[in-house]
């Protein structure tokens, strides 16, 4: 009895030590930890999926007695939303087909042009404190760690380990998540209604901000003085014409040197453009809508209105490549001095409801091995 | 050869580990399903807590780091940290029964159910330590209410199991 004691501390010791010896050899990546997780991957699938046709009528039944209520109010709403998406989905193909050959005719990436695998969500975390879901594809349909991860409404998350046949998937709103994003400002369009005007009654004007009407109206200032955004302006030499030389008036054609010329300069409609500010994405959590940080506090890019869309940045060094949806600003808040606002982004992309996602079989300039 | 495999075959612990697979078989399935208001049930948690209710401190460290690590398997979190917050579990259910003068059905259900709810308090200072952020929130209050109810409910069937588990060999015959 009296080794008891000392066995008691030893046993415990010896625990503390393993825990100690596990966290940091996982913490520091190790590859006989991962290996580890592998193998036991393969050892345990086949218990979890005999488990899992067992436990399914019990699933069944408890999703029945708690869910039947949401199932039918959704399953109404959903074919709400079928009937009102079946006509501005026509529309909306023709919109992105129309952008892609834009960008295609301007040499600049697209989404179209990267491959992807199609994979279903099998599973989520079983921990309260992880977000992760498990996807039924992995290094077989060449998925890698840190490829992103979408679904048909934007951005999902990013892998984060991938076996042959599944991988895990951390989704956008986990702590550790951080993302290169845009946000493009777009101010509220502003709507004037004007009263027509009884003989000889004073004009009245009334000015909302609302985007729900038809008839909008943007006014556009130019500091150029003459120049108009978006016009093309005819504009004269300042060489005098040679002796003899008739001067064409109103002919477009190319600048001859030393001579005069009536080309016209085109002044883009870049005033009229949404405005674009990068920053960084960052998970809060469960529950807390994720926020982008480090957007600068500049003038020209203005205040940043609640709605303004978020996309991704892309970049040598993004995980993901530009101009894929996120969400869109929900919250504000501001700080003073030069420091930028903190934006809350409400997700384009229910993480709750995740089934089919597509992971985007693409890596940064930076990521990629090159070839002999 | 053949009797140091069906030595081993009964040793108490290996033993654990095959009820731990089948736990953790219900934990990634059934109960990953089963959300009541949105939490997840732990039943991996609830066995080091039986394991110490079942046969004491030392034993029920020790069981507790052997179904923290199974768990640590499926998670994507660092690999250790359950082991080591399930042997505290286990270990304190344990040295908190034996405190116990006569030990009752309900004293052993309140002690599971205590046990369960501070696996959940101490998970998220685990993770906190190791670096991840943002897991202190009032869901953890919700989390540990839940998941202490239903560890309590089950606490007194998984003692029986775990006792049956870590009995020593020529007992089990």
């Amino acid at each position: 009895m009296a080794a008891s004691p000392f066995t008691r501390r030893r046993a415990i010791l010896l625990l503390s030590l393993t825990s100690v010896i596990l966290i940091t050899l996982d913490l520091r990546g190790s590859a006989l930890v991962n290996f580890t997780r592998s193998a036991f991957g393969v050892v345990f699938r086949p218990i979890e999926s005999a488990t899992r046709v067992v436990t399914r009528p019990i699933e069944n039944t408890w999703h029945g007695i708690t869910n039947y209520n949401d199932v039918v109010k959704e399953n109404k709403r959903l074919r709400d939303l079928v009937a009102y998406g079946q006509g501005s989905t026509i529309a909306a193909v023709a919109s992105v087909r129309e952008a892609q050959e834009l960008l295609a005719l301007n040499g600049l990436p697209t989404l179209a042009g990267i491959s992807s695998c199609t994979a279903q969500v099998v599973g989520q975390s079983p921990s309260n404190y992880s977000q992760t879901v498990e996807i039924n594809r992995g290094s077989e349909c060449g998925v890698k760690v840190g490829m992103p991860v979408l679904n048909a409404a934007g951005l999902v998350g990013k892998v984060t380990k991938v076996y042959v046949r599944r991988s895990v998937v951390m989704m956008a709103t986990d702590p550790n998540y951080s993302l290169a994003v845009k946000v493009v400002n777009v101010p509220p369009t502003t709507t004037t209604t004007t009263v027509p005007l009884a003989p000889g009654e004073t004009s009245t004007t009334t000015s909302s901000t609302t985007t729900t009407t038809t008839t909008t109206t943007t006014t556009t200032t130019s500091t150029i003085p003459g120049f108009k955004a978006g016009s093309t302006v005819p504009t004269a030499s300042t060489a005098a014409p040679l002796p003899g030389e008739s001067v064409p008036t109103g002919t477009v054609g190319p600048n001859q040197p030393g001579k005069n010329t009536k080309s016209p300069i085109t002044v883009p409609a870049g005033i009229d453009l949404p405005l674009r500010e990068t920053g960084a994405l960052e998970g809060r959590g469960l529950g807390k809508a994720p926020i982008v940080r480090f957007v600068e506090n500049q003038p020209r890019f203005g205040e940043v209105f609640v709605g303004s869309p978020v996309i991704t940045a892309g970049g040598a060094t993004s995980l993901a490549p530009p101009d894929v949806v996120v969400g869109y600003v929900s919250r504000v808040v501001k700080r003073t001095g030069t420091l930028g606002p903190i934006l809350e982004v409400k997700l384009s992309a229910s993480l709750d409801n995740l089934n089919f996602v597509r992971i985007l079989l693409y890596q940064p300039s930076t990521e990629r091995t090159a070839t002999p | 050869m053949i009797d140091r495999l069906v030595a081993f075959s009964e040793a108490r612990y290996t033993r654990l580990v095959l009820v731990g697979l089948i736990f953790l078989g219900l934990q990634t399935t059934l109960f990953n399903e089963m959300r009541p208001f949105g939490v997840c049930l732990q039943v991996m948690v609830l066995l080091a807590a039986a394991s110490g209710l079942a046969r004491g401190s030392e034993a029920g460290a020790i069981a507790g780091f052997i179904v923290g690590l199974l768990y640590d398997m499926v998670l994507t979190t660092p690999m250790g940290l359950c082991a080591a917050v399930f042997a505290i579990i286990g270990y304190l259910a344990g040295y908190a029964h034996s405190f116990v003068h006569e030990s009752t059905w309900w004293s052993r259900m309140i002690l599971g159910a205590a046990a369960s709810g501070m696996g959940m308090v101490l998970l998220p200072i685990a993770f906190a330590i190791t670096g991840t952020d943002g897991l202190f929130t009032t869901h953890i209050f919700v989390v540990v209410l839940v998941v202490a109810i239903f560890n309590g409910l089950l606490s007194v069937p998984a003692e029986l199991i775990c006792r049956w588990a870590l009995r020593e060999p020529a007992a089990v015959r």
